[in-house]
């Protein structure tokens, strides 16, 4: 598909310096983040140093679509050896903010999961596994203390995302 | 008498699937001198596949409640997951440059009662070994020395890059975790995939999964044709999982055998200093109860 350039949106640079990829600028193509990059060797594989490119482009529609950003697993070669600290990484978790600020299904699940538990995974639902291994049945995180869980839950109804979604959340 | 003291950040996966590498980690430690107290009510680091990937602010916010619990205590933080790590050492690494962002969050935390200063740090715990023990005093510290068994070390990706804000080993070649598995007396061969990441974190494996499996197997591959390691050893939950489960899915997939045992290097160490296997290294996919035997007997 040919890529429109009348189409392209100025501002969408800014809004990725805006989410965390603050050097994107600074990028001059060389493809070194892409080298080493083990999502790379996808057959649908991402390629940041493209991403870049097509902010740098304004492809709005196009950076929308492309969920391979979510293939990163944060390994930060990239970020080591990018020659011009552009901090690809950084760019790729900017890139997954923007995403989920445009469309909302993007948010992952495991957001209302760390909000409900404290957690990615249930730890107090382990009892006999720990009390067999001589270790307390509840380890001594969130998961144990009620009154501390309900302090970190008001801590996160500060925040951005629990306000706009509240129902994933299980909030109001 | 202890000389350290660190507050022992559990995150999730250690806590509720690998419980005993939590056990070898809280048996060992005291021994070479490092006492660790709880970090109570900690929560997720965040991983980065969830806050840090929709909310800057309310990751930093979860970040800097779990270092301002340490900050209470007054201990710097250890930890062994490697996202756990690079998480929260780059959170904390955020919050102190940017001015902006602390203030912002620190009103956040403060609907919590809880405030961040920055005053304790992150370490990971091949950084405390290392650097704090030394191999000298580990190798004084065990009763089993591991003759003639070969293990492959693998440093995870979190605890080296990058480098300027988290790095304490060679980030391109890293040998702590090669000299603390040879101060058990192991050898550790070297081969061509060493420094490969294993694969196993972030949304490859879910969204590629076919492509991720085959990542992994070539660094496998590498171990089996170039060495012959009794066992792998890594220093993070996700290399450790995903290690023991990848080769399980390729043995079923009839690609081959695969069936190296795999340990945490406190699990390995909890061993050598004649620590009960059913505490501190009682879960696997692999079956370890051979060379957990040999090791034993040596
Ligand atoms: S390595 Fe850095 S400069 Fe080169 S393409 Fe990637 S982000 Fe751009
Ligand atoms: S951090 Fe992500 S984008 Fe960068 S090399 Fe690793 S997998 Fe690729």
């Amino acid at each position: 598909m040919a890529i429109d350039l009348t189409k392209a949106d100025r501002t969408l640079v800014n809004e990725i310096i805006e989410l965390g990829g603050e050097d994107i600028l600074k990028c001059f193509q060389c493809g070194t983040c892409v080298a080493d990059c083990p999502a790379a060797t996808a057959e649908m594989p991402l390629r940041i140093k493209k991403l870049i490119h097509m902010i740098h482009l304004g492809l709005r529609d196009e950076l929308l679509e492309e969920d391979s950003v979510w293939m990163c697993v944060t390994c930060t070669a990239c970020e080591e050896r990018c020659p011009r600290g552009v901090k690809p990484f950084e760019v790729c978790l900017a890139i997954r903010r923007w995403q989920a600020k445009e469309d909302p299904t993007y948010i992952p699940p495991a957001l209302g999961e760390i909000f409900k538990t404290g957690h990615t995974q249930n730890v107090a639902n382990v009892p006999e596994l720990r009390k067999s291994l001589g270790l307390e049945e509840v380890p001594p995180t969130v998961a144990k203390f009620p009154e501390l869980l309900k302090k970190f839950q008001e801590m996160l109804k500060c925040s951005k995302i629990v306000q706009e979604y509240g129902f994933m959340f299980g909030v109001g | 008498m202890p000389v350290f003291k660190y507050g022992f950040f559990l995150g999730c996966n250690i806590p509720a699937i690998r419980p005993d590498v939590e056990q070898a980690i809280r048996k060992t430690m005291p021994k070479l001198g490092v006492e660790l107290v709880d970090v109570k009510g900690s929560a997720c680091c965040p991983a980065f596949g969830t806050y840090p990937s929709a909310d800057e602010y309310a990751a930093l916010a979860i970040n800097a409640w779990n270092i301002s619990i340490a900050e209470e205590i007054g201990v710097d933080i250890m930890v062994e997951c490697g996202s756990c790590y690079s998480s929260l050492k780059l959170g904390r690494d955020c919050l102190l440059r940017d001015e902006e962002k602390r203030k912002k969050v620190n009103e956040m935390l403060k609907v919590a009662g809880k405030k961040f200063e920055g005053k304790s740090d992150v370490r990971h715990i091949i950084d405390v070994l290392y650097n704090d023990v030394g191999t000298e005093k580990i190798s004084r510290s065990i009763n089993i020395k591991l003759d003639g068994i070969k293990v492959i070390a693998h440093s995870p990706c979190h605890m080296l890059r990058p480098s300027n804000v988290l790095g304490f080993d060679n980030p391109e070649r890293p040998y702590m975790l090669r000299e603390l598995i040879e101060a058990l007396g192991a050898e550790v061969p070297r081969y061509s995939r060493e420094f490969q990441c294993c694969g196993g974190a972030g949304g490859f494996k879910r969204r590629a999964h076919i492509e991720a499996v085959e990542y992994t197997k070539k660094k496998l591959d590498a171990i089996k044709e170039e060495t012959d390691a009794d066992l792998i050893v890594v220093s993070c939950i996700t290399c450790l999982l995903h290690f023991d489960e990848i080769q399980k899915e390729l043995t079923e997939k009839g690609k081959g055998n695969y069936s190296i045992p795999v340990f945490d290097y406190n699990q390995l160490l909890a061993l050598c200093m004649g620590f009960d296997p059913k505490e501190v290294a009682a879960i696997s996919i692999i079956p370890r109860d051979e060379i957990i035997e040999r090791i034993i007997k040596s």
